[in-house]
C-alpha cells in the first residue's frame, strides 16, 4: 500500500528532472563552442579578475623588452590577442585547439608574441613575460602549450599556459605597478601550477569551422 | 540612435503588413537564385542585394521599405535548413508561426551594429562623439578561397554599455576658472568639470557575424563591421575590420589576376611530347597538350585559367605554367644507352 501511495508523488517530481537532463531547444548554442585557431581573444586571470595585456612600453629592468601586464578594464583594444600555429606550422583556421596543443599568442596591437625567458619580473622576482618578436614572427620561446582536461579548448572553461622553453605557467599574483602604468598588474611565470594560473576566453572575435575544406590536398 | 530605432519599428511594420496580403512571395526570386543554391550562393546573393536595397540606399523610392523586408524575408527563410525545407513544399503559407529574428538582426550579422554606411565609412554626423577603438582583424584565406568565394562565420563576444542604476561622472574636461581676489586684481585656475551621466556598466553580448571572401579579392582588402569594435562608455563603439590575407600556395603562385605554376617533365617528354591535366583550385582539371620539343623554362598561357577579377569576376586572368625537364641524375648504364 505505501508503494502505491508513493508513485504518484514520484511522478510529479519527473517533469521537473526531465528538464534537467534534457533542456528545451537546440542541442549546442555556438557559446559553448570551443577556441578555434585563427581566434582573437581577451584572457582573463579568473583569480586575479584582470585581462592579459600589452602596450608600446617597456621593461625598465630584466630584458628590457615589451612589457605584458594584467588589466581591470574590459575595453581597451590592447588586450586583444590572436591565437596561432607554432613557428613555421601553422594551424588551420577554424579548427578547434587541442588541450596539449602548442600555439602562440600574438599580441593583436603590436604583432609582437607572448614570451618568456630567464630573466626575473621586476616587482616579484618569478619568471619575466614579454611581448616579443615583430610581425608575429620572434623564436622559438614564444610557444605555450594549452593545459586543460577534455579533448579541446573550450570557451566556458578555464585553462593553463605553460611555458614550453621553460615549463612555467602564465601567472598573476596581484603586485602592482606605478606610473605610468598604475594599477596594472605584475604577469609573470611560476613553476607550479596553481590557482593563480587559470585564464579563461572572454570578450573576442572567434571564428567558427568551415563547412567546406579550405584545402584538397591532404595534410 | 533614435532613428535606428524608428526604422526598426518600420521594417517590423512592413514585415507585418506584407504578411497579411502577399502570401505567396517567391524568395528564390526575390535574392535571384536557384532552387538549388547552395547556403554560400544564398548568403552572397543576399549581402550584394541588401547592399542595394537598403532603404538609405533608395530614398527616393517609395517601395523601397517593402523590397527591403521582402529580401530580409527570404534570407531568413531560405539561409535555415529546415524553414527552407517547409518552404519549399508547402509555400509561404505553410511556414510556422513567428519571424524569429528581425530583419535588423540579419543585416547587423553582415554589415556591423549601426546601420548602413555608405562606402563603409562612418557618417561623421557629429565629430565630437568619442569613439571606442577600432579593431583590425588579420584574416588569412587560401588561394582557393580566392577563386571560389567563401563565408566565414565568427561570433563576436563583445562588451555593451548597459544602463546601470545610480549615476556616475561623464565628459570631465579642464576649464579655466577666474576668481576675483581683489579690485581689479583676477587669478585663473584650471579645474577638472564634468557633467553627470546616467550610470553605465559594460555588459558582454554575443552575435555571429558573416564575412565574405569575395571573389578575387586582394591582400589588404577590407570587410568594415560598423559599430562592431570596442565601446566607449560615453560615445560610440569603434569598428571591426577583417583585413584579407592570402596566405601562400604550395602549387600556384597569385601575380595579379594571374597564376604561376612549375611543371616538371622527363626529358622524354620534353623531346617527343606529352598530355597531362593540372588540378586547379576548385579541383577541376585542365587538360594540357604538347607535341614539339619542350625546353628547360619553357611556358604555356592557359587564358581565363587564372584568377577572376575582383571588379568583374566574369574576368579572369591567365595560368602561365613553366616547364622544368628532369635530366637523368648520375651516369647512364650500358643498358640505358642503348636505349632503353
Amino acid at each position: 500500500m505505501e508503494v502505491m501511495s508513493a508513485v504518484p508523488r514520484l511522478l510529479w517530481l519527473l517533469p521537473p528532472v526531465l528538464l534537467l537532463l534534457f533542456p528545451a531547444c537546440e542541442s549546442r548554442d555556438p557559446e559553448l563552442s570551443p577556441v578555434t585557431c585563427g581566434s582573437l581573444l581577451k584572457l582573463l586571470n579568473t583569480r586575479h579578475n584582470v585581462r592579459l595585456h600589452s602596450h608600446d612600453v617597456k621593461y625598465g629592468s630584466g630584458s628590457g623588452q615589451q612589457s605584458v601586464t594584467g588589466v581591470e578594464s574590459a575595453d581597451d583594444a590592447n588586450s586583444y590577442w590572436h591565437i596561432r600555429g607554432k613557428p613555421k606550422r601553422p594551424c588551420q583556421r577554424g579548427v578547434a585547439i587541442k588541450c596539449g596543443q602548442s600555439i602562440r599568442i600574438t599580441h593583436m596591437k603590436t604583432g609582437r608574441n607572448l614570451h618568456s625567458h630567464h630573466f626575473s619580473s621586476p616587482l616579484s622576482n618569478n619568471q619575466e613575460v614579454s611581448a616579443f618578436g615583430e610581425n608575429g614572427e620572434g623564436d622559438d620561446l614564444d610557444v605555450w602549450t594549452v593545459q586543460c582536461d577534455g579533448v579541446h579548448w573550450e570557451r566556458d572553461e578555464a585553462v593553463r599556459f605553460k611555458h614550453l622553453g621553460t615549463d612555467v605557467f602564465l601567472s598573476v599574483t596581484g603586485e602592482q605597478y606605478g606610473h605610468p602604468i598604475r594599477g596594472q598588474r605584475e604577469v609573470h611565470g611560476m613553476s607550479s601550477p596553481n590557482q593563480h594560473n587559470w585564464w579563461k576566453a572572454m570578450e573576442g572575435v572567434f571564428i567558427q569551422p568551415s563547412l567546406e575544406p579550405l584545402r584538397h590536398d591532404e595534410l | 540612435i533614435p532613428y535606428i530605432f524608428g526604422h526598426n519599428a518600420i521594417s517590423v511594420f512592413c514585415i507585418c503588413i506584407s504578411d497579411l496580403f502577399l502570401h505567396r512571395r517567391d524568395f528564390y526570386k526575390i535574392l535571384g537564385v536557384t532552387k538549388s543554391a547552395s547556403i554560400r550562393d544564398i548568403k552572397k546573393a543576399y549581402r550584394k542585394l541588401a547592399m542595394q536595397l537598403h532603404p538609405d540606399r533608395n530614398p527616393d523610392d517609395p517601395k523601397a521599405q517593402d523590397k527591403f523586408a521582402d529580401l530580409g524575408a527570404a534570407y531568413e527563410v531560405l539561409s535555415d535548413e529546415e524553414k527552407r525545407g517547409q518552404y519549399d513544399k508547402y509555400g509561404e503559407d505553410g511556414l510556422k508561426e513567428g519571424h524569429h529574428g528581425s530583419h535588423n538582426d540579419i543585416f547587423s550579422s553582415f554589415f556591423g551594429d549601426f546601420g548602413f554606411m555608405f562606402g563603409g565609412n562612418r557618417q561623421q554626423q557629429d565629430r565630437n562623439i568619442p569613439r571606442g577603438n577600432d579593431i583590425t582583424f588579420d584574416l588569412e584565406v587560401t588561394l582557393e578561397e580566392v577563386y571560389s568565394g567563401n563565408f566565414v562565420e565568427v561570433v563576436r563576444n563583445k562588451p555593451v554599455a548597459k544602463e546601470a542604476s545610480g549615476k556616475r561622472k561623464c565628459n570631465c574636461r579642464q576649464e579655466m576658472r577666474t576668481t576675483q581676489l581683489g579690485p581689479g586684481r583676477f587669478q585663473m585656475t584650471q579645474e577638472m568639470v564634468c557633467d553627470e551621466c546616467p550610470n553605465v556598466k559594460l555588459v558582454n553580448e554575443e552575435k555571429t557575424l558573416e564575412v565574405e571572401i569575395e571573389q578575387g579579392v586582394r591582400d589588404d582588402m577590407e570587410y568594415p563591421f560598423i559599430g562592431e569594435g570596442e565601446p566607449h562608455i560615453d560615445g560610440e563603439p569603434g569598428d571591426l575590420r577583417f583585413r584579407i590575407k592570402v596566405l601562400k600556395h604550395p602549387v600556384f603562385e597569385r601575380r595579379g589576376d594571374d597564376l604561376y605554376t612549375n611543371v616538371t617533365i622527363s626529358l622524354v617528354e620534353a623531346l617527343v611530347g606529352f598530355q597531362m591535366d593540372i588540378v586547379h583550385l576548385d579541383g577541376h582539371k585542365v587538360h594540357i597538350v604538347r607535341d614539339k620539343i619542350t625546353k628547360p623554362g619553357a611556358r604555356m598561357w592557359k587564358k581565363g585559367e587564372g584568377l577572376p577579377n575582383f571588379d568583374n569576376i566574369n574576368i579572369r586572368g591567365s595560368l602561365i605554367i613553366t616547364f622544368d625537364v628532369e635530366f637523368p641524375p648520375t651516369q647512364l648504364d650500358e643498358q640505358q644507352k642503348d636505349g632503353e
